[in-house]
């Protein structure tokens, strides 16, 4: 058989994948924009019909597909859920790479990477936040809070940091820069420049452990190429609910808790059980929504959605609230500052319960004991 | 589209409810089989009166208009032909009344098969069919393709549970067929009429379903036999036991190959695996059954035995049948899952045959399903990029169909014909039904709007 040589990387890398799509169409139940949308060219699904056109030569890969292939918050249940083991957020990452490097790309997305080049973070805040302690000492631990714990979840971050601090933990904030990896998702690369500051600024603290309150600056640091040195020379990255979990936080509440897993956490390192211990030990009365685990529904933010597709990206932050009600939770827990600012965001005027990090939960227990 | 057409719709729908973008049209020319055609335009339905609206348009226009609801037929039921209007049923999902004292839910086509059964659980009751996609598939789709699953033999598929419809006709007219109760014998049963008609004849938009208590104890079971003659007459000798189990499920000996090759299951390798699960309302009952069922294994030269002693075990059990489908996806690129269905004193018969079929062509079809209702799944794998291959697959196919009927079965038991089956129609059916099917065809649809080209209808 004749085969073209392939035009796009998407092909290249991923043609097999593509094409064992067998269009069943059961990623549909648990595709976060599809659920929150009703609408199958926006489900995996018809993301990958879409690339099997591409790949068909029957449509160009341009600004009409934009819609659909940039929707995506790479949450990876299809996955989890593809009983063909198509990887869809990958392949839909690279999709997005090769869009870019024909110059299609949603307006939102280029924006991030433009920002990134002038800015040392995704809002274009120039004035860093010190959270009142001195940065860049020498310290057994770089807490490396992450853009949206800096710039929009100040709050959750602060309480975070006041943890640490009634723990002793010998921690250092450090004067970080984005660590980049959402331009990976967004069609662009890692920011080199970004990246080798955020390296030296660890090395120059002397810290062995790097603890991040964002899982996906986690998954960057553990993961990605441009930050191979870090991991080279002995620095341990851990998420903050890893290094958390043995603590005794001597507190307890009887409120009805539950937790949603992050995407970046759950499915995409396989972190589950570390944050349930902590919540166990501090709230008995821990109850599951409907969706957790690998099975969790995606608060909606991730994949540059929140910023391109603002309101998809509430809806299903709704749905996952909506499960919340359901249990009649007081509390919901998580350890992400993108689903807590997303979720924060959607919650109704009658949801009644709180949505915290689950350090800043056991702070303010800490607080009024 | 012509500009007045799209217009009307937009009329009858409303801007927002009207697509004709290029990722709506590359995503509504598939379904789950293998074929595939852009439709013109699709509009996401609210209410009945948007339906009745535009199948009067259509009608006027002869425009064709294909309903749809997940899109998880695998014939091709759902596929648009002739640039027609994809009516996306999706989005009429309430579930409107459940009355247990009735016994009977009434919802809307778009409700998704597992949303009825998470509002049912709560009272103990389910809608019994189970189809294998039955956590996005939607009830509409059901009633339109008799969507049954693995409980079929004991409870039936979708068929035995619609109670009635509202149907729109493609005049536009809203019409209701059946009743509200347990039983009627009113007037000709133009409800089962509906049920499978592959939407060619109506767009359903309400649907009164007869539903059942769930029962809470179930025992499992699986036994090998070395060879296929010995698991097909245990099959057929479970009747005499007058024990139905409520799952009977049949692993060919390629399809265990398969599942060894590509996982860690580690399964026997014989020429079949027979899965059994009885239930009840309490272990006794479901031991008791089981133990039945056991006997007949052992009499008919089974070779190992596992009863799961705990449910944990149980879905140890369940692990191979469940991945088969999966397992057998990741093979190659293009894969047809068929459900061929005979009598089950023929299921070793078409087990041997299928393996000849499969020689003969030189093309992978490893065989599973419900050989407690003679439903088995002959599973096709080839690379559908290759012509060669899909010619192999196209001849083996027909000459599946030809063996399927020469055993006294049906082409289809609970997928549809579709596209895919229509050539065949007439191998099941004589020249009589055919013309009976095609009249009633033309009665209610005489411009032939409704989901042209399947069935073999409108030769």
């Amino acid at each position: 058989m004749n085969k073209m040589e392939a035009k796009y990387d998407f092909e290249r890398k991923y043609r097999e994948q593509v094409l064992q799509c067998s269009r069943c169409g059961f990623c549909q139940a648990v595709c976060p924009v599809f659920g929150s949308t009703l609408r199958p060219a926006l489900n995996a699904r018809g993301k990958m019909l879409l690339l099997k056109e591409v790949m068909d030569g029957k449509i160009q890969l341009d600004d009409e597909l934009i819609e659909s292939l940039f929707q995506c918050t790479t949450c990876a249940s299809c996955f989890e859920n593809c009983p063909s083991g198509v990887n869809v957020p990958d392949i839909i990452k690279q999709v997005r790479k090769d869009m870019v490097s024909i110059g299609t790309c949603h307006p939102a997305f280029k924006g991030m990477n433009e920002v990134l080049k002038r800015h040392t973070n995704i809002y274009a805040e120039d004035d860093a936040e010190d959270f009142g302690r001195e940065k860049n000492r020498k310290a057994e631990i770089v807490y490396f809070v992450g853009c949206v714990g800096l710039y929009r979840e100040e709050e959750s971050t602060e309480a975070t940091l006041d943890l640490l601090d009634r723990l002793n933990v010998d921690y250092t904030l450090i004067d970080e820069v984005c660590c980049s990896g959402v331009l990976e998702d967004v069609g662009f690369e890692i920011n080199e420049e970004l990246a080798r500051k955020n390296i030296e600024l660890v090395f120059a603290t002397g810290a062995k452990t790097l603890i991040t309150g964002c899982p996906y600056c986690s998954r960057t640091f553990n993961n990605k190429p441009q930050y191979a040195e870090l991991r080279e020379k002995g620095v341990n990255v851990l998420h903050i609910s890893q290094f958390l979990k043995d603590f005794d936080m001597g507190v307890k509440t009887d409120k009805k808790v539950t937790y949603h897993d992050p995407c970046d956490l759950g499915r995409h390192c396989g972190i589950y059980e570390e944050p349930r211990e902590i919540i166990r030990k501090i709230a008995p009365n821990f109850v599951e929504m409907a969706h957790h685990h690998a099975d969790s529904l995606c608060c909606g933010a991730g994949g540059g959605v929140r910023g391109a597709y603002a309101k998809n990206s509430l809806a299903m932050a709704r749905r996952r609230l909506q499960e919340a009600e359901e249990i009649d939770a007081e509390v919901v827990l998580t350890e992400c500052n993108s689903c807590i600012h997303n979720l924060s965001n959607a919650k109704l005027r009658r949801q009644k319960f709180e949505v915290y990090n689950i350090t800043r939960f056991i702070n303010e227990l800490m607080e009024n004991k | 589209m012509a500009e007045k057409i799209k217009q009307a719709l937009i009329d009858i729908v409303g801007e927002n409810n009207y697509t004709d973008s290029l990722i709506d049209m590359v995503s509504y020319s598939y379904d789950a089989s293998e074929y595939s055609q852009r439709p013109s335009c699709a509009v996401w339905v609210e209410t009945v009166e948007h339906v009745s609206d535009i199948l009067k348009l259509a009608n006027r226009e002869h425009v064709p208009v294909v309903p749809r609801g997940a899109g998880t037929g695998l014939t091709g039921t759902a596929t648009p032909l002739n640039e027609a209007i994809v009516l996306d049923m999706s989005r009429m999902n309430e579930i409107i009344k459940i009355s247990i004292e009735d016994r009977l839910v009434i919802v809307q086509p778009g409700v998704v098969y597992a949303d009825l059964e998470k509002a049912l659980a709560q009272y103990g009751f389910f809608f019994p069919p189970d189809p294998a996609s039955g956590t996005v598939c939607t009830l509409g789709g059901n009633v339109s393709t008799n969507a049954g699953g693995v409980k079929g033999a004991k409870y039936g598929t979708t068929r035995d549970y619609v109670l009635g419809l509202q149907v729109v006709i493609p005049d536009g007219r809203i019409m209701r067929t059946g009743s509200r109760t347990m039983k009627s014998v009113s007037g000709y049963d133009l409800t089962k009429l509906f049920v499978g008609s592959e939407g060619t004849l109506g767009v359903v938009t309400e649907i009164t379903l007869k539903i059942n208590p769930k029962t809470t104890a179930a025992t499992t079971s699986m036994a090998t036999f070395d060879n296929l003659e010995d698991a097909g007459r245990a099959v057929s000798q479970i009747m005499y036991s007058g024990i139905i189990p409520s799952v009977l499920e049949i692993l060919g000996h390629d399809t265990i190959m398969a599942i060894n090759r590509n996982t860690d299951l580690d399964l026997p390798e014989v020429d079949a695996i027979l899965l059994a699960e009885t239930d009840g309302y309490t272990t006794a009952e479901t031991d008791f059954q089981m133990e039945k069922i056991i006997e007949v294994f052992k009499k008919n030269n089974a070779g190992k035995i596992k009863r799961a002693e705990s449910e944990e075990e149980a879905s140890d059990l369940w692990a191979a049948r469940k991945s088969a489908y999966a397992v057998l996806s990741r093979i190659k690129t293009h894969v047809v899952l068929e459900d061929v269905t005979v009598p089950m004193t023929k299921i070793a018969d078409l087990l041997k045959g299928i393996k000849a079929i499969s020689e003969k062509h030189n093309i992978i079809i490893a065989t599973y399903g419900h050989a407690g209702d003679g439903n088995l799944h002959p599973q096709f794998v080839y690379d559908g990029y290759d012509p060669k291959q899909v010619k192999s697959k196209e001849a083996a196919s027909a000459e599946l169909f030809q063996l399927t009927i020469d055993l006294g079965g049906t082409l289809t038991g609970e997928h549809g014909i579709g596209l895919q089956k229509a050539p065949f129609m007439t191998l099941e059916h004589d020249p009589a039904a055919m013309d009976v099917m095609r009249g009633i065809k033309r009665l209610l649809d005489p411009n032939n709007i409704l989901n042209p080209g399947k069935m073999a209808l409108d030769e």
